[in-house]
Parts: structure tokens; sequence; C-alpha cells
């Protein structure tokens, strides 16, 4: 019989692992806490957009983010084909819009390694930039321009990857109440506790439980610096006014989705795991919204929500085996990037589970911050 | 022993407790920058103007995340390429309540970021008399550093390496001469990789560190600003406390002479 694989986690990153392993001939069951895609998933406006979420250089983050971003279009077909719906994956392109002169440095300073990579870049004087993007204020002298960035919708996206695991014949499992219990062994393989579903047996599993993978620790030798950060993002009527592409500045960004919204996010709050929307954190995005776009200045959002995204001590996701225990495999701490690099580590977890090598020099090794460990051996 | 309540440290008429500036750009997340800011003491911070929301301070991105909590600003100029441009920056911060200080930083090249000298020194030059506390960001040049002294900076920032580029101190024998003529305080500024920079700076006589990307982009950012904390107070401790000269040869750190068992003695108790 096929080898039995238990997913730990609902959104996006374990769906997409969860189908994966199925593709891949496991059998699997998702156990999601609450509802499926109901924390930084939610959050996410969607953007595929590795070069302008990494501004800095080319580290090994960078090339997962592009691996997956160049993953996507196919991952993405296969998806709406094996669902029968859509995700609106939507070739917009992206403006990172210059509001300063001293903006310009900093963007000729990223075109110049980022140029490199394959998709075309570009500096738009200010004439250039009012042609593509008509409506933005006056106060914006330029922009760097990326033409293949794009965006899908991410709650489209998150109910197809439930279909798609449903007609593989994975077993999607909500409301399932917290983890309580995980017991780990070579030959017994892995028992698992969930207050509201029970326990639970299988060959292997696979922890995506985001926000809340530091609780590990308690059954682990592992380090595993995971906090949350709190995502308040809204959404305009996208009628009030016309916005072509992906929209980034240094206090908010904005996408125009299909459905006539016009998202805007989003914020970055210490606040624990409260997840309530807060009047302050929505302002802040709908005063700023109209000083960029003027149109929608003085228009309330017709929709606010928030999330908490995995954020990790170093910025960079936790993919690989704990150390020594191959049957336990973590997937987390994708911040604000999980959308986009759901291809990426479901096909690396994919490899975990058929016992290949870990990849990119295991930057993201799941051990990384727990030196004691690898000092007195018992990691 | 608090060895700080000694080591005054004083710019623009700010006595300081910390002599250690942090960046606050490229943390992974509000809370780890939050972390290392608490771990390094710090007292003075510093960040782009040019990525702030200037018509609403508290609602900034970055700002929001430390408000509140004494630190006395030190916006800077980054990404100005010229003294007008640099000029027009620090007149934009205090006029939206950033205050009077001011990090002159002039690049002239994308890819090195090196400091424009030239820039640097007629923008200091105007500032100070626009009644900024300017700290100017710059080469480390001995004469260059004298010149930006003259012209009124509150303190002088060389840098040791290239920014974020964590190459440490590139010309120590340089850093050694601008901290001997200077009678503002130098604060080495960029460059920094690891805390055994800090304490190398600190050795050499440098008053003060600023640091962001070796921080930051440390595995372990609230760690590393711990540490790069404690190598600024080692490091200052140790130049006030004078190194040994330097031997070619051992000396024993206890006679030989006169002890009970000759041979034993050959190890040292040092």
């Amino acid at each position: 019989m096929a080898e039995s694989v238990l997913v730990i986690g609902g959104g996006i990153i374990g769906l997409s692992c969860a189908w994966e392993a199925a593709k891949r001939g496991f059998r699997v069951t998702i156990l999601e806490k609450d509802t499926f895609g109901g924390q930084a998933s939610g959050a996410a406006a969607g953007m595929l957009a590795p070069f302008s979420e990494n501004t800095e250089s080319p580290d090994p983050f960078f090339r997962l983010c592009l691996d997956s971003f160049f993953l996507y279009p196919s991952w993405v077909h296969e998806v709406e084909e094996a669902s029968g719906r859509r995700v609106e994956l939507c070739r917009s392109g992206s403006l990172n819009v210059a509001f300063h002169e001293a903006d310009l440095l900093p963007m000729h300073t990223r075109l110049a390694w980022q140029q490199t990579y394959g998709v075309p870049c570009e500096m738009l004087s200010e004439l250039e930039l009012r042609r593509l993007e008509p409506e933005l204020s006056q106060q914006a002298i330029g922009a760097l321009y990326c033409p293949g960035e794009s965006h899908v919708f991410a709650p489209l996206l998150v109910d197809a990857l439930m279909e798609v695991c449903s007609k593989v014949g994975v077993r999607l499992i909500p409301h399932a109440g917290q983890l309580t219990k995980l017991e780990a062994g070579a030959s017994s393989g892995v028992s698992v506790t969930m207050t509201d579903a029970g326990s639970w047996h299988a060959d292997r599993v696979v922890v995506c439980t985001g926000a809340w993978s530091g609780l590990l620790e308690k059954w682990f030798p592992l380090t595993l610096p995971v906090h949350p950060i709190r995502g308040q993002i809204c959404s305009f009527d996208g009628t009030l006014g016309d916005i072509r592409h992906m929209v980034f500045s240094s206090q908010a960004y904005w996408v125009g989705k299909n459905d006539g919204s016009l998202v805007c996010g989003a914020s970055e709050d210490v606040a624990g795991f409260d997840r309530s929307v807060t009047e302050r954190g929505i302002n802040r995005l709908t005063k700023w919204s109209g000083r960029v776009f003027p149109f929608l200045q003085g228009s309330p959002p017709q929709r606010s929500w928030a999330g908490l995204r995995p954020a990790t001590r170093d910025g960079w996701p936790l993919i690989g085996c704990v150390p020594g225990i191959t049957e336990v495999i973590l997937a987390s701490g994708h911040y604000r990037n999980g959308i986009l690099l759901s291809p990426v580590t479901a096909a690396m977890v994919g490899d975990l589970l058929e016992g290949k090598a870990e990849s990119y020099n295991n930057a993201f090794r799941v051990d990384r911050f727990s030196r004691t460990a690898e000092r007195t051996g018992s990691g | 022993m608090n060895t700080r309540l000694n080591d005054p440290f004083v710019i623009g008429g700010h006595t300081l407790q910390s002599r250690f500036f942090l960046g606050t750009g490229r943390f992974p997340s509000p809370a780890v920058l939050q972390q290392a800011l608490e771990a390094s003491g710090t007292q003075v911070i510093t960040f782009a103007v040019r990525r702030i929301n200037l018509d609403d301070l508290a609602d900034d991105n970055v700002l929001q995340h430390v408000a509140n909590r004494g630190f006395v600003y030190l916006p800077n100029t980054s990404g100005a390429s010229n003294a007008d441009e640099a000029v027009r920056i620090a007149r934009l911060a205090r006029s939206a309540g950033l205050g009077n200080w001011i990090k002159v930083e002039i690049s002239a090249h994308h890819r090195t970021l090196l400091p424009d000298p030239i820039e640097t020194l007629r923008a200091t030059e105007r500032l100070v008399k626009e009644q900024f506390i300017v700290l100017p960001y710059t080469s480390d040049d001995p004469v260059l550093c004298h010149r930006l002294e003259e012209a009124g900076a509150a303190a002088v920032m060389p840098g040791g390496a290239p920014i974020g580029t964590g190459l440490g101190i590139l010309n120590p024998y340089n850093l050694g001469l601008i901290v001997e003529e200077a009678r503002v305080p130098i604060i080495v500024d960029a460059g920094i990789g690891s805390a055994q920079d800090v304490v190398q700076a600190m050795e050499l006589g440098a008053d003060g560190i600023l640091a962001n990307t070796p921080i930051a982009k440390a595995q372990d950012p609230v760690f590393m600003a711990l540490a790069m904390k404690l190598a600024v107070e080692a490091g200052r401790l140790s130049r006030r406390a004078g190194r040994i000269p330097k031997k070619r040869y051992a000396s024993a750190s206890s006679e030989l002479k006169g002890r009970l068992f000759e041979f034993a003695g050959t190890e040292g108790e040092g």
C-alpha cells in the first residue's frame, strides 16, 4: 500500500504540499485547525513579484522566489485544468513608484543586478509612467517597471487547490482544532492529536502551520523562531478609477482584481496572535491610498480583513526534514511570500517525501537556528 | 561596575549613554527590528527620509514600530546624489518634525554607493549654516574628515568599507589618523561585518559605531545586536585600558626564578 502522509495546516502551503504529495502517489490527509486558507493566505493580495519583493541582492531567497515565479504559469494551468476553476492569474506588470528624486539611485542599483535574470525591467520617466498609469498622483516622478510580474486571486487559488486535492483523493478535515501531540519514530510512523479531530496515524507528516510553527519546539530539539506578524488589508471599489498595474510604494501596494475590487495592503503589525482589524491600521492604508491615487481620496474601503503571517528571525522560510527524523517535514515561515512560494515549496516537499536531497545548499534547513544542538551533538 | 557612567558621549549637545547607532532598514520583520533595537541598547536610530511618510510620521511603516521609545532620530539623505538633493531632503525631514539631526549621505555611484566627497562637504557646510546637527557619512580620508569637522559637522562618520559589504575596517591606518586629529566624535559608519570589526574600530579610537546591514541581515539579528553592543563596550574599554606593546618573542608572565619546581613553571599563568 502507498505510504500515508498527514499534512497539518490548510493554508496555501499545506494545500499545495498535499496536492503534490497525492500526485506523487502518497495517500494524503490534511488537518486544518480552523478553515482552509484563513490566515496568511487569506490576508494575501496574491502578488507574484520576486523582483519587487527582493530589492537588495540575489541571495538564495531571491533564487527561491524566482524559481517559484517561473513554475507558476504551468502550475496554475494544471490547477485550473484539474479543478475546472479559474484563479485569475494576471500578468499585469508592476510599478515601483518613485516619489522623491532620492528614490531613483536605489532603483538603478536594483535594476543593475535584477536585469540579468531573464525578466525585463526598466526605469520609466515621469512622462512614460503617466502614460502607463494615468491615475497616479502628480507627485510621482518615475518608476521601476517590471512588465512580467503578475498576481493571482488568492481566495480563488485556495478554493481551486481544495478542489484539486479532493479530486485526487486527499481527505480534507477542517475545524480540527489545535495540534496537541506529535510523536514520530522510524519504525512506528507518526501519531498526531488534534483537539477537535482526535488522533491520526500515518507514515509521514508535513507541518505547514504557519505562524504557529514554533510549537514544534515542544516535541523536537529545534529552535524555531517563527513569530506572527498581522497583516491588515482592505479593498476599494475598483470602478472608481482605473489602476492597470500592481503599484508598490514605501507605505503600501495596490492590486486591481478581476471582480472589480482594488486590494490595498498591507500592514505589518506586532500584535501577537491577535487577528482583529483595527481602525488605525485601515486608516493608514486609506489615507495613503488617497495620496497616491487621488480618486481614492475620501472613499472608505468596501472590505477590510486581517491574517497572521509567519515571520522568521532571518526572513527566510523553513523547509526541510527535522534532523534525524525524516518522517517529519516542516514547510513554514513564508511570511509575505507564501502565495508566490507555493509551487516551489510543494516541489521541495515532494522531493523530501521521496527521500531526495535538500536543495538550495540547505539555505532553508529547519535546524539553522539550533546551534547549541550542533555543539552538543544532541541534534 | 558601570564603566559607561564615567565616559560621556556628547553629540550636538546631547549626552548619550550608548555609543552604538542603528539603522532600521532591511530587517526581516518589525518584531525582529524591535527586539534588535532593545538588545543593542541604542539611543540613536537612522532611516532614509525618502522611505518615510512625511505627511504623517505616526502612521509611517517603520516609525510606528519605534515611536515612544525615546530614540533620537538621525534621518539620512540616502539616495541623494548631490548636495542640492541632500539639502532638500534635510529640510523636508525637519519640517516634517523629524528633528534637526541629519546624516548626510550622498552617493554618486549606484554599485559602490561610495560617498561623493565634494558634494558631502558642500552639503555639510550648507546644512550647518541652516542650524542642523550634521553627521556626514564620508570616505575614510583623514584630510576630508578634518575638512568636514572644520565645516561644523557635529560628528564625522567615515566608512570602514562600502555600505553593506561587511568587509570590515579596510584601512585601519587611515582610521587611526582620523581619530588622532579629530576634535569631534568619529563614528565608523558602513562596512562592519561582525562584532570583531566593531572591536577593532573602537580599539583604533573610534568614538562610536553605526551599523545596519550586519545586524538586519545576520541570521539572528537580535543576537548580533547584542554582540555588537558588547563589542562597542569591549573595544572602548580596551582602548582606554591601553594594550601591551607587541613583542617578537615570548616573555613569561611569572618569573621562573625562585620557583620551587623549576620545570613546572614553563606554562606560565597568564
